[in-house]
C-alpha cells in the first residue's frame, strides 16, 4: 500500500546497474554519417520566414521558395557543439531540480494533453476541462517517481488559450517543473514566459533557473511546424529548454526500417537544435523519437508494435553520440490496449526497462493515459507507476560483497533453519518487500484478504485529490500569472495566430 | 525501578533484542523483582505491542519472529523462578507441533511467533512428533488448543490420528484442535473432525481467537 501522508513534493529519478545497447558503435557511426547526408542534400522545410533568414545568415542552404534548408555537416556539427550535454529543468525547489544529463538516473514525466477525461466522480468520459488539469496535477505533484510535468489533458473549456491556462493549472498545483507541448505559436509562447518570468521572479532568475521547458514535435518527414519552430524560437532566446520530437511512422512517414527512420528523426531533430543554437547558444535540448508503425491491414496508427520501441530505445544511443540529452519511450497508454488488458503490461514494462538500461535520461512516464493517449484515467497513473517500481527493483541488479555472501548467517542458521527470524532478513526485507504498492494491499480487517487493486488505486487517488496541498505560489505571483492568461484570453492576434490566419512571411 | 525495568523489558521484545532482554531478566531477578510481574507488565506488554505493529503493516515477519524469541529467552530465565501456583497471563496456552513423518518447521513456526506475539502461550513440541508426544503435551501443559501442521499428503493423515487419539484420551472437550499446512483445506479439516483450518499464520491467529472464544 502506498504510504498516505502529507508530505511536500519530491522527485526520484531511476538510476540502472544494468546496461543495454541496441546499436554498435560503427551502426550509430553509419546513421549518423546518413543523417548528415540527409541534411546536405535534401534538407528539412522550415515554414517560418523568420527561421529561414537565420538559418541563411549562418551559411545554410536555404531555399527559400519552397522553405526547404539543407546543412553542410561542419555547420551543424558548429551548432551542436554549444548544445550542452547537462543542464538544469529548475523546479520551484532547488531539491526539485531535473538535473539533465548529469548521471542521477532516468527523470519521469506526466504527460499526455490528452483531449478526454473519465470523470473520477460518474465514471463517464466527457471532453477534459482546465480543473482536470489541475487535479492531475497535485496528484503528480504528490508522487516521487514523477519529475516534470505537462498539463496532462486540453482545457477544452477555453478554447484557443487552452495551452496557457494548462500552464497556470500546473503551476498553481506543483512545485515540480513544468513543460509545454501545446504552445505552439509565438504569441501564446511569450505569454509562457512572461508567467514563467513572473514566478521566477524576473528574466535572469528564469535563465538562471528555467522552470518551464517546450517541447516541439517535427513533422514527419522532414519538416518542422510552423507555429512551434516560431515558438521554440521566443523560448530559446529566454533560455527555456526546448526539445524536439520526431514521430517516424514506419513505412508511412519514414522508411520501414528502424536505421532509416532514426536518420529522418535524427535530421528533423538536430536541424531544430541547430537553429536554437544559433538564437541562444547553450540553451537546453534534448531529442525525443516516439515511433510507431500502421497497420497494414487498416491503416491506423499503432504505437505498441516491438519494433517501434526498440526504434526509440536506439535514440537514446543516437542522441548521445550527438552529445544531445534524450526524451525516451512512449507514454504510458501509448499503445491500442485498455486498462485490463496484459498487452499493455508488457508493452509498458519492455519498453521502459529497456530504456531506463539504454541510460534515457528522461522518460515518459506514469501519466494515467490509455486508448493511445487520448484518455485519462486517474487512477491509471498508479498502475503505471507500478510498472516503474519493478523496473526500478530490476535495474539495481544484484549486488555481491561479503555482506550479501551471507556466509555467516549460513554459518550460524546452519542444516534445516530459517532465516526468517535473523536480523538481516529483517533489515533485508525492508527493501526486498514493495510496500509502496497498490498490489499487494490487504485489509487490515478480519482475514486480510487481497483487495482489487483498482479500489485501492480509487483509494489512494481519493486521499490524494482531498489531503494533498502542493506549496501555492505566492498569492502576489498567483494574481500576476492570472492577469497574464486573462490578457492571452483578450489577445486578438493570438487567436489569429493561433488559427493559422497569418501567413508566413 | 521496577516500572522502568517493566518498560525496558517490554520495549526489548518490541525492539527483539534477545540478549538484551536476556540480560534485563538477570537483572530484574537479581533486584527481587517478581517474575510474574516481568513477565505480565514487561514482556506480554511489549509482545502485544509487536502484534498490533504487526496487524497495522508496521512490522514484516520477522520483526515478529525476532520479538517472540527475544521474549522466550527472556521467558525461559524468569519462568523457573517462577513461584509454585502462578500463571502469566495469556489467552490460552497452544501445543503446536508438526506431525510424524513430517520435518517441515517453517510455517509452523510462523504461526508459534504469531500466536506468541498475540498473547497466546505456546508450547512448541517441535517437528515428526508423534501422537502420543501430542497427549502427553496437552496434559501435562493443560492446553485449551492443539496445532498440528502437516506439508506432506502422505503426512496429513497423522491429523487424523492426533484426533482420534486426543479423543481416546477423553481430552477432546479440554482442547481445541487446529490443522494446517500446504495440502490441508477447510474441507479436509471438517472431514477429519478439526475444530479450525488456517490457511496462513495470520488466519491462524484469528482462528485461535475463535476458538478460545476471546477478543482478539
Amino acid at each position: 500500500m502506498i504510504k498516505l501522508q502529507e508530505r511536500k513534493a519530491s522527485i526520484q529519478p531511476i538510476e540502472s546497474k544494468l546496461k543495454i545497447n541496441i546499436l554498435e558503435d560503427e551502426e550509430i557511426k553509419q546513421i549518423n554519417q546518413n543523417t548528415r547526408k540527409v541534411l546536405e542534400e535534401i534538407g528539412v522545410v522550415f515554414p517560418s520566414g523568420k527561421a529561414l533568414n537565420i538559418l541563411a545568415e549562418v551559411g545554410a542552404n536555404v531555399d527559400f521558395n519552397n522553405q526547404v534548408v539543407k546543412i553542410p555537416a561542419h555547420l551543424l556539427d558548429k551548432y551542436l557543439a554549444t548544445s550542452p550535454r547537462t543542464y538544469t529543468m529548475a523546479g520551484r525547489r532547488p531539491d526539485l531540480d531535473v538535473n539533465v544529463g548529469n548521471g542521477e538516473g532516468t527523470y519521469y514525466y506526466c504527460s499526455g494533453e490528452a483531449p478526454k477525461i473519465v470523470d473520477f466522480n460518474t465514471g463517464q468520459r466527457r471532453l477534459s476541462v482546465k480543473q482536470d488539469i489541475a487535479n492531475h496535477a497535485r496528484i503528480a505533484d504528490y508522487l516521487p517517481i514523477i519529475s516534470l510535468l505537462w498539463p496532462t489533458v486540453s482545457a477544452s473549456d477555453k478554447g484557443v488559450t487552452s495551452p496557457l491556462h494548462g500552464l497556470e493549472a500546473c503551476f498553481n498545483n506543483t512545485e515540480k517543473h513544468v513543460e509545454s507541448e501545446s504552445v505552439m505559436d509565438q504569441i501564446s509562447a511569450r505569454y509562457a514566459v512572461e508567467m514563467a518570468i513572473a514566478i521566477s521572479g524576473g528574466e535572469e532568475k528564469l535563465r538562471d533557473r528555467p522552470i518551464l521547458s517546450q517541447l516541439l514535435c517535427c513533422i514527419a518527414p522532414l519538416a518542422q511546424d510552423r507555429g512551434g519552430i516560431e515558438a521554440a524560437m521566443v523560448f530559446a532566446k529566454y533560455g527555456i529548454p526546448v526539445g524536439f520530437m520526431s514521430m517516424p511512422t514506419l513505412g508511412l512517414t519514414a522508411p520501414p526500417y528502424p536505421a532509416g527512420a532514426l536518420t529522418l528523426a535524427m535530421a528533423e531533430t538536430l536541424s531544430g537544435i541547430m537553429l536554437t543554437q544559433i538564437i541562444n547558444p547553450g540553451v537546453g535540448n534534448y531529442i525525443s523519437v516516439n515511433p510507431g508503425i500502421v497497420d497494414p491491414r487498416t491503416g491506423s496508427y499503432f504505437m505498441g508494435s516491438g519494433i517501434a520501441q526498440i526504434t526509440n530505445v536506439a535514440a537514446v544511443q543516437m542522441a548521445h553520440s550527438n552529445g544531445i540529452p534524450v526524451l525516451a519511450c512512449h507514454s504510458f497508454g501509448g499503445s491500442q490496449y485498455k486498462l485490463s488488458n496484459w498487452q499493455a503490461g508488457y508493452e509498458n514494462f519492455y519498453s521502459h526497462f529497456l530504456a531506463v538500461m539504454a541510460g534515457a535520461d528522461m522518460s515518459f512516464g506514469p501519466s494515467g493515459m490509455y486508448e493511445a493517449v487520448s484518455l485519462l484515467d486517474h487512477p491509471r497513473i498508479l498502475f503505471d507507476r507500478e510498472i516503474l517500481r519493478v523496473i526500478d527493483d530490476v535495474t539495481d541488479g544484484i549486488e555481491v560483497n561479503p555482506k550479501t555472501l551471507s556466509f555467516d548467517m549460513i554459518k550460524q542458521i546452519e542444516q534445516t533453519g530459517s532465516y526468517i527470524g535473523h536480523k538481516e532478513t529483517a533489515k533485508a526485507y525492508r527493501s526486498i518487500w514493495p510496500w509502496e504498492s497498490i498490489l499487494y494491499e490487504d485489509g487490515a480487517a478480519e482475514g486480510r484478504k487481497w483487495r482489487d487493486p483498482v479500489e485501492v488505486a480509487r483509494e489512494t487517488i481519493s486521499w490524494i485529490l482531498e489531503n494533498h496541498k502542493p506549496e501555492p505560489l505566492l498569492e502576489d505571483v498567483k494574481q500576476e500569472v492570472r492577469k497574464i492568461v486573462a490578457a492571452a484570453d483578450k489577445d486578438e492576434d493570438l487567436k489569429k495566430e493561433v488559427r493559422g490566419h497569418k501567413k508566413t512571411k | 525501578m521496577s516500572e522502568e525495568i517493566y518498560q525496558k523489558l517490554a520495549q526489548t521484545v518490541i525492539d527483539g533484542e534477545l540478549e538484551d532482554a536476556q540480560a534485563l531478566a538477570k537483572q530484574a531477578l537479581e533486584l527481587g523483582l517478581e517474575p510474574l510481574d516481568c513477565i505480565n507488565k514487561g514482556l506480554t506488554k511489549g509482545i502485544r505491542h509487536v502484534g498490533e505493529l504487526f496487524a497495522a503493516g508496521e512490522y514484516y515477519l520477522p520483526e515478529l519472529v525476532l520479538s517472540a524469541d527475544a521474549m522466550k529467552a527472556a521467558l525461559n530465565i524468569l519462568e523457573p523462578a517462577m513461584l509454585g501456583g502462578k500463571q502469566q497471563e495469556t489467552v490460552g496456552k497452544v501445543v503446536l507441533g508438526t506431525v510424524q513423518g513430517d520435518l517441515h518447521q517453517i510455517g509452523k513456526n510462523l504461526v508459534g511467533s504469531m500466536l506468541t506475539a498475540n498473547g497466546f502461550h505456546v508450547i512448541d513440541i517441535g517437528v515428526d512428533i508423534p501422537t502420543s508426544e501430542f497427549i502427553k503435551a496437552i496434559k501435562e501443559n493443560n492446553a485449551t488448543i492443539v496445532g498440528a501442521s502437516a506439508l506432506l499428503t502422505t503426512t496429513m493423515m497423522e491429523q487424523k490420528k492426533l484426533i482420534e487419539a486426543i479423543e481416546e484420551a477423553g481430552l477432546r472437550e479440554q482442547v481445541k484442535v487446529m490443522v494446517g499446512g500446504a495440502p490441508v483445506n477447510q474441507e479436509y479439516a471438517e472431514q477429519i473432525g478439526a475444530d479450525g483450518y488456517a490457511e496462513d499464520a495470520v488466519s491462524a491467529v484469528n482462528l485461535a481467537f475463535r476458538l478460545v472464544d476471546a477478543p482478539k
